[in-house]
């Protein structure tokens, strides 16, 4: 199993996934001809250059051996997405300080160090700099708290 | 003299209040994030590129590039008191620099590379400025097929010079120029890869896909690994003794020189340039064994040689408007965003805007060595401040920067999904500049295929039979050949070796 699990195994996995993709949500693209090329063309020549890199990238990775992929921690990555999406789905709906607020605390717990203090104090410190940066210096239209300011 | 002319049409917009402040607001800026590990100048330009669509077009670009050659400055003070390297390029820094501080000659150590960047950056200003004249008239020559063959060539080198698979490194470039593809087909007005999403229809926004590759998968990674903290060393005297000056000098003027031939080269750049300086101080050596323990040549010749690179790098992005690494990618988009179309237009139709980012590039240069030694202390408090106060400002940064490209949430989520897409080529070991390359000239390079194509009426030998194109395809296959040889391919090997 040890030689599938190989970073180059797994990116030739990776770069054949993406020629699929392309190639499945490319097909109604028209090819067109060489002197006229449809907006097709080119999408289809990249989908099947990576799909023979992929190949031939799994094909080397096969019968070399490899450096192994590290046990992904998955608390980090899932964290900040996590922030990211609710800053998203925040911002235009309560104003950026409730938004940031949510994404530092969510972010912060992502890290191995989490105290509250520092936390809060980072969320004050954040919110005075982009007000002052974002709002009155770019001026730009953003609500600092929905409805208040 | 029409090059006196040019110079003074530069200073004349140079010292102008506005640019001279945002030249010292890169400068700050770039010295902050070269002295904090964590934080790159890729990830910086990329947070800071909405912003500066509220900038008038010679002030954003003058700060962004104040931002660059500003973090090679500050890399090496992390380097030198704390052994860590604030920087990819002052990697090799740490090496003698950490050393000769333990010495207790971190002043010296300090001065040495401030001063040694400082001469370099001036002779890479230079250099851009003789360069830029000829090779922009040569550029004005090219037809689409020769336009085609060139870009090809420069993703093909950035490729050969990158470190890791080169395998995995062209599947990059692929990769990101499948990504450039989408939004609105030009010719056609076909939609490809939209997925009915209006956002997408004008083509991806690549600031927020390099924040998500560069900025949120660098914090990830960096959460993942606890960031140990040492305290700096103490700086006392900034003075070097004429021993040790005696010993810089001919070795920063080493560096210079091969810094400025490296960094003009596609793909090269600031850490390329350090790392062969130092290889080439140590071979040069009448004391290899000092190496390692504090010598001073180990310190002059790669502080030199990063900052030399970082000038000479924008010699391609400015002439041709190919960008030779991913800051220079940034750049084309700061361009682009600002409504200039990169290429050799720039310097005939925008002279103001050509001449004076260059002058401006040797008054910042003349700002960071005051940045840097007499403000000294500053810098060293802020090495003190603990990661988990910093990732969550970076991350607030990179969503707020992105939201303001178009107050749309959608470039926000597209900076998370760009993480967790960058995230996984870390851990693939999958390198993000090449993708970040293809991605910037996948459109236009389609474009330039496909008028040579029509042009040529659908017969491919055209990339054959214009010579500059030939010339260009030939050096592409040469370098691509060279890089299967298996005597080159360990040597390379061997290069990046100190590197991890």
């Amino acid at each position: 199993m040890t030689r599938f699990l190989t970073k180059d195994f797994l990116s030739g996995l990776m770069f054949i996934a993406f020629g699929l993709v392309a190639l499945y949500f490319g097909r109604h693209l028209a090819l067109g001809t060489a002197v006229r090329m449809g907006p097709g063309w080119v999408p289809h020549m990249l989908a099947y250059i990576l799909l023979g890199l992929g190949f031939l990238i799994c094909l080397v990775a096969f019968f070399t051996v490899g450096e192994l992929v590290e046990r992904p921690k998955l608390k980090p990555i899932a964290l900040v997405t996590l922030g990211i999406v609710l800053f998203a789905l925040m911002l235009e709906r309560t104003g950026m300080v409730p938004a940031l607020a949510v994404l530092v605390l969510v972010a912060s717990l992502g890290g191995d160090e989490f105290k509250v203090i520092e936390v809060i104090g980072n969320i004050v410190v954040l919110s005075v700099l982009c007000i002052i940066v974002f709002k009155v210096g770019l001026g730009m239209n953003i609500s600092v708290i929905e409805g208040v300011w | 003299m029409d090059l006196l002319n040019n110079l003074w049409l530069g200073l004349s917009v140079a010292v102008s209040l506005q640019n001279l402040f945002y030249a010292l607001v890169g400068c700050m800026v770039g010295t902050l994030i070269g002295v904090l590990p964590g934080i790159g100048p890729v990830a910086t330009i990329a947070m800071l590129l909405p912003i500066t669509f509220h900038l008038p077009p010679t002030a954003s670009l003058i700060m962004l590039a104040g931002i660059y050659y500003g973090a090679q400055y500050g890399g090496s003070t992390t380097s030198i008191l704390v052994n860590l390297p604030g920087e990819a390029s002052s990697v090799v820094t740490c090496l003698d620099g950490y050393q000769m501080a333990r010495k207790g000659r971190a002043g010296a150590a300090l001065s040495i590379s401030a001063l040694g960047s400082f001469f370099a950056g001036t002779v890479g200003t230079l250099i851009i400025v003789v360069f830029a004249e000829p090779l922009t008239r040569m550029a004005q020559k090219f037809g689409p097929a020769d336009y085609c063959s060139l870009m090809a060539l420069g993703l093909v080198a950035a490729v050969v010079l990158a470190s890791g698979s080169v395998l995995k490194a062209i599947a990059m470039v692929f990769l990101g120029l499948l990504f450039g593809l989408i939004g609105t087909d030009v010719n056609t007005g076909a939609q490809r890869f939209t997925f009915d999403i209006p956002e997408l229809s004008d083509g991806i926004d690549f600031a927020p896909i390099a924040m998500g590759l560069f900025g949120i998968a660098e914090i990830v990674v960096n959460l993942e690994r606890r960031m140990e903290r040492s305290g700096a060393i103490k700086v006392s005297s900034l003075w070097p003794t004429r021993e040790e000056m005696r010993r810089a000098i001919p070795a920063a003027i080493r560096g210079t020189a091969l810094g400025s031939i490296l960094g003009v080269l596609p793909g090269g750049g600031p850490t390329l340039g350090a790392f062969s300086a130092y290889t080439l101080e140590k071979k040069l050596s009448k004391h290899p064994e000092e190496f390692g323990k504090g010598a001073v040549e180990g310190v002059a010749s790669p502080e030199s040689a990063n900052n030399a690179a970082a000038q000479t790098s924008f010699i391609p992005m400015l002439t041709l408007g190919i960008p030779s690494n991913a800051v220079m990618a940034l750049m084309v988009g700061a361009m682009i965003i600002q409504g200039i179309q990169p290429g050799p237009e720039v310097m005939t139709k925008k002279p103001d805007l050509f001449w004076g980012m260059i002058v401006s590039m040797w008054i910042g240069n003349l700002m960071l060595v005051v940045i840097n030694l007499p403000m000294i202390g500053m810098w060293v408090k802020l090495l003190t401040v603990p990661y988990r106060f910093l990732a969550p400002a970076i991350l607030l940064f990179c969503c707020i920067g992105a939201y303001s490209l178009q107050n749309s949430t959608f470039h926000v989520l597209q900076v998370g999904i760009f993480g967790v897409l960058g995230y996984i080529f870390v851990r693939l070991g999958c390198e993000g500049a090449p993708f970040l390359l293809g991605l910037v000239l996948g459109p236009q390079m389609e474009e330039y295929f496909r008028r040579a194509m029509l042009l040529s009426r659908g017969d491919p030998m055209v990339f054959l039979q214009r010579p500059i194109s030939l010339g260009l395809l030939i050096a592409t296959a040469v370098l691509l050949i060279l890089m299967a040889l298996p005597g080159i391919k360990k040597a390379r090997e061997e290069a990046f070796q100190e590197e991890g």
